[in-house]
């Protein structure tokens, strides 16, 4: 063990760049225990406001089943995003990676995007008077870092990486355990692909991050989630 | 670097090895990083610092990273060289930046003004405080009563700093909380194996098959980070299965391959049912326990022969057909098998055989120490014990105090002590062995109705601490409790509350802790300690990796305010105290204190503070320690002549055996009295009969036997049990200030299944008042008629729960925890503890769930209705036995 070896967190800087063409998330349900480590470890690096979550971990009650289903939620970061489309003053836009982005100086509060996202994704951040939600923490990914939630992860249950190269992690695993779209309907085609994704958590997943149903309507109403 | 897996370097940033070097791309988003997000907004990477540390949200103690941008801890990642969690982390590491910015985390020492318990303080200097404080101490020690000192922690991980400071003063009351979390499940760990190894350390990465007896690694295992991973990764990537027996769906119970409901109390008649059908079926490992277990297995096969599958079914509910089949798979899995059971089979009157016989199971398949299977850790406290030999010696470099005298009888026993106990306990305790005389040191240390809470070592009854000063076992005048919740997480947490009230019992009552909190509420004096982010500590426990590391907190910004850690408050009142004490604390401040403590680690003290974490290159993993063979040097001294010993034969040194003789050869073996495993023990009768158990009673018995938990009998149809549990965001009582955990978890409803509601006229959202009854058996108060305490929540149903069994989970309902404990949407605390300065400004306007904006509040304390209930002997809180009514409000 040379003391001239250089630490992971102690290569982290600005020199580092993504390549990636479809920046993308693969969300293994499979591996998912429902810790929350991604949502809490989000809201800290994002500074998200109490009431707003732009990830969040829904805990469903399976329709014929004992046992309970967890499942991350976040911006699908859709090819074709309908949040894109809607806002009426341009304050949303697509990296050059693909991502969809909420530029925070631009927006003017039409709300227009949170009507339009089938998944719930977008919430008004009250604090600051904007839309906001999931980017996949461009400020981790430019310095060499993984999206927060990826990285607090402690199940391997969240890989990020470019849907677009084939010899890419995500890709392969995306391929090898057949990842679906979350609402494959809405034709959005996302770029967040689940494993072991099944279509009744779709309906149920319109409730609060715990099982306490008394407080899921206060929850949903207060988060603007859907 | 050596010890690192490419997939640990992966849990920082895969885009550091797929973006490799590149030149600076200025992006457009950039241009939004430096706006202000929320209040602080975003961090950025290129200013912040990252310092390696040990997160204290929980009892894991996980390496982590902790970035700090213009002095501001802004975030917790894991720590890749962390060999245990291989860079993971759960979300409560968070919670160590929420709690030292907590808006209400007292900072100046506080002394109390009006009455006690009243809230009214004064800021005081801390000079002030250790005067005062010292004068009333000092006495004590001068006039020969240091034992009038108590010393209560919640959570000690000072790995000895404040036992040093106890036997310094004299005191022998170190008091803890075993009692409450884990002694039922750690007696059965030190009868079988002489050590608890921290817990078993179970080879996950590399099992086939695991039983779960109400375990939950997932959410709230001390040490379920460590395991989360290499369980799922062998459950996903290895087609490993995970068996589990609970009776909620828990999040290991809804991720496990199977999931059984189980009637509480009842695992260890599944687990009993196994051996039965290991044996009848030949799976059982012969050549393993006729080397190893301390008896014969005929003598196993007769204990078993009545507890069939199908009897085993009808006590449990679990199907004979799935516990035969369970039993077959798992021991065909063997050695690559394994249990677990922390601490669903534990925490009831039978928990301490329930667990026995799990044990046994590992011990009849022979997977003890394998690839894979069951395996014991070196334990924690680097000194040379069982496991870490060759390893660095860490030891506390302070001149040490020696220990109190004991006060039952041995060199210079504190005569005058026992004296003033009551007639009754002296009576008891000059009829013990004289082995348990020598290590009496009064009932609040070591309860003569609880001898095992002490035989091995001092686990203590820490829920029976109140009553024992009340009923005046202890004359108690200086009380200092250290980041303690008992006024809230206790049982009979009410009664605790009412001799924390009492001037008379507790005629001074000193609080060092972080946050203003129920226990604190009751002090008359406080002092701010520092969090985990502002101060040192040393590290160790067993890796789930099995090759030992250790790991150093360190501060990554100072402590806020006038706050201290723990080492600093202890070593300048020890001064002010003076009378010699001062001699024991000789270090100006922590950093040249923890640098001598590792001066022994072969890396420079700079190197390993970069790091964050040591651990010995190319050591070979933990698995079957007892084979190794004893070294030239550890012959030494020894009875040991080649040839001369028999086969079984111990070696000896100083009259304490440190090895035994296997083909010949002198080997480790475990470290019991007898270097093997014992499954039968004559500790449990000679307990009970030295308190008066009668031998009836299935915690007497030498040898794991079924016996059912006595309130459980005949069970009225209208009768449930009342349990609880532990959510994943939260932990231990110490979680209520985290804001980002309290949103996610802030209620706590009654769990039930539909069935059970159908049954009560109840639907979900339902208001229910719970009533809970006293215990009956040989325990605390038992057997007293009406309910004991009540509570009113709402429903929620859930098809996992067991249909005899409600639960509420613990951790919310605070009652003097500040915005966020309480759900306020204005602060609560004592604004003379406070500064605004460093607060959270995210917190001004309080809680969206708070009553007051039209949320659901904060849930339901319900600690106060659950009955004090130690197990026979140990004493371990039997959490999970309460018998309850329910009524619609």
């Amino acid at each position: 063990m040379s003391d001239k070896d250089i630490l992971p967190w102690e290569k982290v800087g600005k020199q580092y760049r993504l390549n990636y063409k479809r920046a993308g998330m693969l969300v293994d349900l499979d591996r998912c225990i429902g810790c929350h480590s991604c949502s809490v470890s989000c809201k800290t690096e994002n500074d998200v406001p109490l009431g707003n979550f732009r990830m969040r971990v829904r805990y469903l009650e399976q329709p014929d089943n004992k046992q309970i289903s967890f499942t991350p939620l976040i911006c699908m970061h859709c090819v074709d995003a309908p949040c894109l489309k809607a806002c009426p003053s341009k304050a949303i836009r697509r990296e050059d990676d693909g991502r969809v982005f909420i530029d925070e100086s631009r927006c003017d509060l039409e709300k227009e995007c949170v009507e339009a996202c089938p998944y719930g994704a977008i919430s008004i951040n009250v604090e600051k008077e904007v839309a906001e939600k999931c980017d996949f923490c461009t400020h981790r990914t430019e310095v060499g870092l993984d999206p927060a939630c990826v990285s607090n992860c402690p199940t391997d249950a969240l890989v990020f990486g470019d849907l677009d190269d084939p010899e890419s992690r995500i890709s392969k695993l995306a391929e090898k355990k057949q990842a679906k779209a979350w609402k494959a309907e809405e034709k959005t085609n996302p770029s967040v692909l689940y494993v072991s994704h099944e279509k009744w958590m779709e309906k149920k997943a319109n409730t609060g991050v715990q099982l306490d149903s008394k407080d899921e309507d206060v929850t949903y109403e207060q988060n603007n989630l859907k | 670097m050596s010890d690192l897996t490419r997939r640990s370097i992966l849990k920082l940033g895969s885009a550091l090895i797929a973006g490799g070097l590149s030149p600076l791309r200025v992006s457009a988003q950039n241009a939004t990083s430096g706006k202000t997000f929320g209040v602080l907004g975003r961090l950025d990477y290129s200013k912040a610092k990252a310092t390696p540390t040990i997160c204290f949200a929980c009892t894991n103690h996980c390496g982590v990273i902790g970035w700090v941008q213009d002095g501001v801890v802004r975030k917790i990642d894991g720590n890749p060289l962390d060999p245990n969690t291989e860079g993971n982390l759960c979300s409560k590491a968070q919670g160590m930046i929420s709690y030292t910015y907590y808006p209400e985390r007292i900072l100046y020492p506080l002394r109390r003004v009006g009455k006690r318990g009243e809230g009214k303080w004064k800021r005081i200097t801390w000079d002030e405080a250790y005067t005062e404080l010292a004068d009333k101490m000092r006495p004590l020690r001068e006039n020969g009563t240091p034992e009038e000192f108590v010393f209560h922690y919640g959570r000690d991980k000072t790995k000895g700093y404040t036992k040093h400071f106890t036997n310094a003063f004299g005191t022998p009351h170190r008091l803890n909380r075993r009692s409450i979390c884990s002694s039922n499940r750690r007696a059965p760990l030190m009868s079988f194996y002489g050590r608890e190894f921290e817990w078993e350390t179970q080879d996950l990465a590399n099992t086939k098959y695991v039983i779960n007896w109400g375990g939950n690694p997932f959410e709230a295992y001390q040490g379920g980070l460590f395991m989360a991973h290499r369980l799922q990764s062998a459950r996903v990537d290895h087609g490993a299965k995970l068996v589990t027996f609970e009776v909620r769906p828990s999040a290991t119970a809804s991720k496990s391959d199977e999931f059984y409901t189980v009637m509480p109390g009842t695992d260890g008649a599944v687990a009993f049912a196994m051996i039965h059908t290991i044996l009848k079926e030949g799976l059982e490992n012969k050549e393993f326990w006729n080397r190893w277990a301390n008896i014969p297995l005929d003598d196993v096969r007769e204990s078993v022969k009545d507890y069939t599958p199908e009897w085993a079914e009808k006590v449990s509910g679990v199907p004979a057909a799935d516990i035969k089949r369970i039993a077959i798979e798992f021991a065909k899995a063997a050695p690559a098998c394994c249990t677990m059971s922390n601490r669903g089979s534990a925490k009831h009157y039978n928990g301490m055989q329930a667990d026995r016989a799990i044990r046994t199971l590992d011990v009849l398949v022979g997977n003890v120490g394998k690839p894979g299977g069951y395996c014991l850790s070196s334990l924690r406290g680097w000194s040379g014990k069982y496991g870490q030999e060759g390893l660095p010696n860490l030891k506390m470099p302070e001149p040490k105090a020696s220990d109190p005298k004991p006060w039952g009888m041995g060199e210079g026993f504190n005569e005058t002590a026992f004296k003033k106990l009551p007639k009754e306990v002296q009576d008891r305790v000059n009829n013990f062995p004289d082995k348990w005389r020598k290590k009496y040191f009064g009932e609040l240390a070591t309860p003569s109705e609880y001898p095992l809470a002490w035989h091995w070592y001092q686990m203590r009854v820490g829920q029976l601490v109140y009553p024992y000063i009340k009923e005046g076992r202890q004359k108690v005048s200086v009380y200092m409790s250290f980041t303690l919740g008992a006024a809230f997480g206790y049982p009979e947490a009410n009664a605790a509350r009412e001799v924390l009230l009492d001037e008379k019992l507790i005629p001074f009552h000193v609080a060092v802790d972080i946050g203003y909190g129920e226990q604190t509420a009751l002090a008359d004096m406080i002092l701010p300690e520092a969090t985990s982010l502002e101060r040192w500590d040393y590290h160790s426990t067993n890796n789930y990796g099995l090759v030992p590391y250790t790991g150093l907190r360190q501060p990554l910004i100072a402590p806020q305010g006038e706050s201290k850690s723990i080492q600093v408050i202890l070593r300048e009142l020890a001064h002010k105290i003076g009378g010699g004490m001062e001699k024991h604390f000789t270090y100006k401040d922590d950093e040249s204190l923890y640098k001598d403590w590792y001066k022994e680690l072969p890396i420079s003290w700079e190197e390993f503070k970069r790091r964050g974490i040591w651990q010995e290159k190319d050591r070979p993993k933990d698995y079957e320690l007892y084979e190794r063979p004893l070294t030239e040097a550890e012959l030494a001294g020894t009875n040991f002549e080649a040839g001369k010993l028999a086969e079984g034969a111990l070696v000896e040194k100083d009259g304490k055996a440190v090895g035994i003789i296997k083909d010949g050869k002198p080997v480790r073996g475990f470290p019991t009295p007898n270097r093997v495993i014992n499954v039968y023990d004559e500790i449990f009768p000679e307990a009970a009969k030295a308190v008066g158990l009668p031998l009836t009673d299935g915690n007497a018995s030498p040898l794991a036997v079924w016996h059912e938990v006595p309130e459980h009998v005949d069970l009225p149809e209208d009768r449930f049990i009342f349990s609880t549990f532990k959510w994943n965001v939260h932990t231990q009582g110490r979680s209520g200030h985290w804001k980002y955990a309290a949103e996610i978890i802030h209620t706590n409803p009654v769990f039930m299944h539909p069935d059970t509601g159908k049954a009560l006229g109840v639907t979900e959202g339902d208001e229910v008042e719970v009533s809970v009854y006293r215990p009956t058996g040989f325990t605390y108060r038992s057997g007293e008629k009406g309910v004991m305490g009540s509570f009113k929540n709402h429903v929620r149903f859930l098809k996992g729960m067991h249909p005899r069994v409600v639960m509420c989970s613990h951790h919310v309902g605070h009652f003097e925890h500040g915005i966020v404990g309480e759900s306020k949407t204005t602060e609560t605390s004592p604004a003379e503890g406070k500064s605004d300065k460093l607060a959270d400004k995210g917190l001004k306007d309080g809680v969206w769930w708070a009553r007051k904006r039209g949320g659901i509040g904060g849930g339901v304390h319900i600690n106060d209705a659950l009955p004090i209930n130690p197990a026979p002997l140990i004493g371990g809180q039997n959490w999970y036995d309460n018998v309850c009514s329910i009524e619609k409000v």
